[in-house]
């Protein structure tokens, strides 16, 4: 086996779980989630020889939402304004829906998968995938500032939910 | 939420300030009720979170990925040691020893490095201590709500080794939960995270660090010092007996 691949398998392989999990609650399909990782893993093999050291689960991250966002969820975004200033609510759960929702991790999974994206994202990096902030902040391309404030947002968001689970 | 601080204060949970600015934050954490429901709440939603599926890549994906790959590579097929390791009906007893052997370093070796540098780097910053305390009563829920897990702590003080306290440091990207014990000039460290069914390296020794790993109950523990190897399987011993 060839030294790129040798090294790609031991660097990058190892956070393919991650990379999957954040494609599945990015995109909430488990076959976008399968073309967007197989994506994402053969454009981080390609430019693996321009990764110099440092974290390889940022940096593959990172391709994981480019490709997230070039499969065409850019195109879907409705673009809103401003996102900072909607105010995050649970879905109105409708009769149907709450009879399938036999418990509330249900519900704290689909109010998760029903946050805007911006909020998604840095919730799931922090909370599953315990990335540090700076690290969500170069993933994302967003300010600190911003990282902590969506955080704050999302987790604010889900708190009753939470504590229903527990 | 209204404090202006509260950004701060979920930094601070979050593991994210260090020396000076993580002292005030924890000053203003025990004076604000509206931080301290910040700080219930952050943990109780981690503790949810952690029922909440944490998805994992489809065998077929990592099939597919392998092929593509292949294919990338242009070679003929070559069984890519990890992905196939586990299905390796067409192995040649040739074959499934490189695999073998190549198996075995990247993850193992990797997760030993990230212990002792966690453990190296906590030493050089001269701060292995985020909550300072002999008592388990104070050690265990500190750890608890800043590390969002709750392994077991306990003194041994009266066996040589005392607790000295408690901080929440990063393992291979993972948040985990570190019992901090001190044994003459020594630190002795003792690590602990959520198992996900991950391999877990053998005991030995790296960068001159003693290092032995284990599972028990849900957690992976890993212990790593520069003590020497009678004190240190000592150590070991009684943190694997040790009970909630």
């Amino acid at each position: 086996m060839d030294d790129r691949r040798r090294r790609f398998e031991a660097q990058a392989l190892p956070h393919l779980d991650a990379a999957y999990n954040l494609a599945r609650w990015l995109s909430r399909s488990p076959a976008d989630a399968d073309d967007i990782v197989q994506d994402a893993m053969l454009r981080a093999f390609r430019a693996f020889d321009g990764f110099r050291g440092g974290d390889a689960k940022a940096w593959l991250l990172a391709i994981v939402r480019n490709c997230w966002l070039s499969a065409g969820a850019a195109a879907r975004r409705r673009g809103h304004a401003s996102l900072e200033d909607q105010e995050l609510v649970a879905p109105e759960s409708d009769p149907e829906a709450s009879a399938i929702q036999a418990g509330a991790k249900r519900k704290l999974d689909a109010m998760i998968a029903a946050l805007p994206e911006e909020f998604r994202e840095v919730l799931i990096l922090r909370e599953m995938e315990d990335m540090s902030y700076r690290e969500i902040a170069e993933i994302t391309g967003t300010p600190i500032g911003t990282v902590m404030s969506r955080l704050a947002r999302a987790r604010a968001a889900l708190r009753e939910t939470a504590r229903d689970c527990l | 939420m209204s404090c202006k601080e509260s950004l701060q204060t979920q930094a601070y949970l979050d593991g994210e300030l260090n020396g000076a600015d993580a002292a005030a934050a924890e000053r203003h954490l025990e004076s604000c009720a509206e931080c301290q429901v910040l700080a219930n709440d952050a943990a109780d939603l981690s503790d949810a979170l952690r029922k909440v599926v944490r998805y994992r890549a489809p065998d077929t994906l990592r099939q597919r990925l392998a092929k593509a790959l292949d294919r990338e590579t242009r070679r003929s097929p070559t069984r890519s040691f990890w992905l196939g390791a586990a299905s390796g009906g067409g192995l040649s007893a040739l074959a499934a020893g490189f695999a073998l052997l190549a198996l075995l370093p990247p993850s193992a070796a990797s997760l030993s490095q990230s212990v002792v540098d966690a453990h190296t780097a906590a030493l050089t910053r001269g701060k292995t201590i985020m909550v300072a305390s002999s008592n388990h009563h104070t050690v265990k829920p500190w750890l608890a709500a800043h590390a969002g897990i709750s392994p077991p702590v306990t003194d041994f003080a009266e066996q040589g080794f005392e607790l000295a306290g408690g901080r929440t440091d990063k393992v291979a990207g993972n948040r985990t939960a570190v019992a901090v014990y001190r044994h003459g000039n020594h630190d002795v460290d003792l690590f602990t995270w959520p198992d996900r069914g991950g391999r877990l390296p053998e005991t030995g020794m790296a960068r001159g660090f003693r290092i032995a790993f284990w599972k028990m109950g849900d957690l992976d523990y890993a212990a790593v010092s520069d003590v020497d190897a009678a004190a240190f399987q000592k150590f070991v011993d009684l943190a694997k007996a040790q009970r909630e």
